[in-house]
């Protein structure tokens, strides 16, 4: 068996690439990008007791909650990262997505799905499963729309010859893994099982959401973008399949982490506590693999944005896993569970981590897809600055918040006193908030001033050689 | 009594030395296994009792099974990859990339 490699029968980068499906897809999570911060926004002016809004029930925050969390999930991420897959499945597969025409009618449908589930949610339509809120009556058109995906982009997959480069794994697996994790989140607790038995699968299912749908796509672009970047290979191509085989085994079961203390029998809980250890080894042979990958050859993060933005991403994903390696122990569970401190590890994981690296993407393609190079280098500079500041601040805020209220809470304190001490602390978000909210605005205006520029003749520099 | 069986290495290793490790690495493992293994047989001994309850089998069983139906499909992948070369020379694909891509881009 021989791995694909290039002949003279292999199609052209523009044969493989819909360059125009990318550029919608990113632009799109834009937008949803832009109405989730907005709609944080808005719950974080809540907290502080200034919500413009007030007594409009369309705008109550409870449902702009989870219009924030889902329009991240299902619009930014979901777009983000069907965009970059339409870019590196055809150029590593060597080989086009199943069907074009397909392509561009998933896009279609998947903004509608995203687009009716806010609709839905604003209306009061809501599910009653986090981060699975999407109205009942569109479960069914996600799942047909996932399961085209999957025949989409795996078509190409199939199609290729020999041992598989660790990217393609990685997708592979989170096409299977997010089809049977929706099913299972969106339909298991609604007809099948109920009380803590859906308690249980709605556990499985957002922490699942997290590992199998997020996580191997992201690591996946990862291993994709970053070597092409660096112009050197990933150092062990070997232990990119251990972080992959091993995430496949000790990831399942670790969802119901977040019920902890909960009538579910205990067992479950030592499993999931378990694996969540577990899974930080692996992540650690990940981290490891990216860091002996640019060995030597660290200054690159000055000049090249993209780069810049994964390592920051990576960082923060080592943070993140490390952080949940102690607070799934019963014993940290005890001070944090339904603080803030659980607020802060969620946006450092869906922020700081895969949103940073749809940003690092978007940076290296659009210069490609628009055919001119980054109009403003500050603006790029502004907004890896903004954003990665704006998010430290917010995490470093609510996590240490979390610790103040659990405390708090464990001394008997009444629950007054702890809002009142919260204050400062929702204040200080608000304000990081805003500074993520300009990263994203810098963004928003370099791409417009970019678009407006004229076309490069030569190659662009999209390699993060930005204009200085 | 030398035994010079890793001469190329530098290492040289004796008999005893090989003996003394195994037993260390044995009596280690069994200190490990043996209260793991009983500590896991009475866990799972409950576990198959409360699957017997009327009330609560489904609520213990729901996410084992749901755990057991994604690793299986996962752990008959990996004998399938295994079986069809997917492991061997396994470093050949992360050169075999960026040659590609350095083709589609000189040729794009």
């Amino acid at each position: 068996m021989t791995a694909t490699a290039i002949t003279s029968d292999t199609k052209s980068h523009e044969e493989l690439v819909d360059e125009k499906i990318v550029k919608f897809y990113l632009i799109t999570a834009l937008i949803f990008l832009t109405t989730s911060m907005l709609a944080g926004i808005l719950v974080a002016l809540q907290m502080i007791r200034h919500n413009p809004f007030a007594g409009i029930e369309l705008f109550s925050p409870g449902r702009w909650r989870m219009v924030h969390t889902n329009a991240v999930a299902y619009g930014f991420l979901a777009n983000g990262f069907l965009g970059c897959l339409h870019w590196a499945i055809p150029r590593l597969t060597l080989q086009p997505v199943a069907n074009k025409k397909l392509s561009w009618f998933i896009f279609a449908a998947w903004q509608v799905v995203v687009g009716a589930t806010a609709i839905g949610i604003l209306l009061g339509e809501a599910q009653g499963l986090e981060w699975g809120e999407t109205p009942v009556w569109i479960d069914p058109l996600a799942q047909v729309g996932l399961l085209l995906v999957a025949i989409n982009f795996m078509t190409p997959i199939a199609r290729m010859k020999g041992p598989m480069y660790v990217s393609l794994w990685y997708f592979l697996a989170a096409f299977v893994w997010t089809f049977l994790t929706y099913a299972m989140g969106n339909f298991i607790p609604e007809y099948f099982v109920s009380g803590t038995s859906a308690g249980a699968v709605g556990g499985l299912f957002i922490h699942d959401l997290v590992g199998l749908f997020v996580t191997p796509l992201g690591w996946g672009l990862m291993y994709y973008f970053v070597p092409i970047l660096l112009k050197r290979p990933i150092w062990s191509h070997g232990l990119s399949l251990v972080g992959f085989w091993g995430l496949a085994f000790f990831y399942p079961l670790q969802g119901i982490h977040h019920f902890l203390y909960t009538p579910i029998p205990l067992f479950l809980q030592y499993g999931a506590i378990v694996s969540t250890i577990a899974v930080e080894l692996v992540v650690t042979t990940v981290i490891i693999n990216f860091f002996g990958s640019i060995w030597g050859n660290a200054g690159v993060v000055r000049t090249n944005l993209p780069i810049r933005w994964f390592y920051t991403g990576m960082i923060y994903y080592f943070l993140t896993c490390l952080q949940c390696a102690f607070q799934v122990t019963l014993t940290f569970q005890k001070v944090i569970h339904f603080t803030d401190w659980v607020v802060g590890h969620a946006h450092m994981v869906m922020f700081g981590v895969f949103s940073m690296w749809i940003m690092g993407m978007m940076t290296y393609l659009f210069p490609r897809l628009l055919g001119r190079n980054w109009a403003s280098r500050s603006l790029c500079e502004w907004h890896y600055w903004l954003s990665t500041l704006g998010l430290f601040v917010m995490a470093a805020d609510l996590i240490l918040l979390g610790l103040f209220q659990g405390w708090s809470w464990a001394a008997l304190e009444p629950w007054d006193a702890s809002v009142d001490f919260s204050f400062p602390f929702w204040v200080l978000r608000v304000i990081a908030g805003l500074a993520m909210f300009g990263g994203l605005l810098a963004f928003l205006t370099n791409i417009w001033l970019t678009f407006r520029a004229a076309p490069v003749t030569a190659p662009v520099k999209s390699g993060g050689l930005l204009p200085t | 009594m030398a035994d010079p069986t890793c001469e190329s290495t530098g290492v040289v290793s004796t008999h005893k030395d090989r003996s003394i490790a195994w037993t260390v690495t044995i009596a280690f493992g069994v200190v490990i296994l043996i209260p793991c293994l009983m500590g896991f047989i009475v866990k799972f001994g409950e576990l198959v009792a409360l699957t017997k309850d009327p009330a609560d089998g489904g609520f213990a069983i729901t996410p084992v099974i749901n755990y057991l139906l994604a690793s299986a499909g996962f752990f008959f992948l990996l004998l399938w990859a295994a079986l069809n070369g997917m492991f061997r020379d396994l470093e050949r694909p992360k050169y075999l990339m960026l040659e590609n891509e350095r083709e589609l881009d000189a040729h794009g």
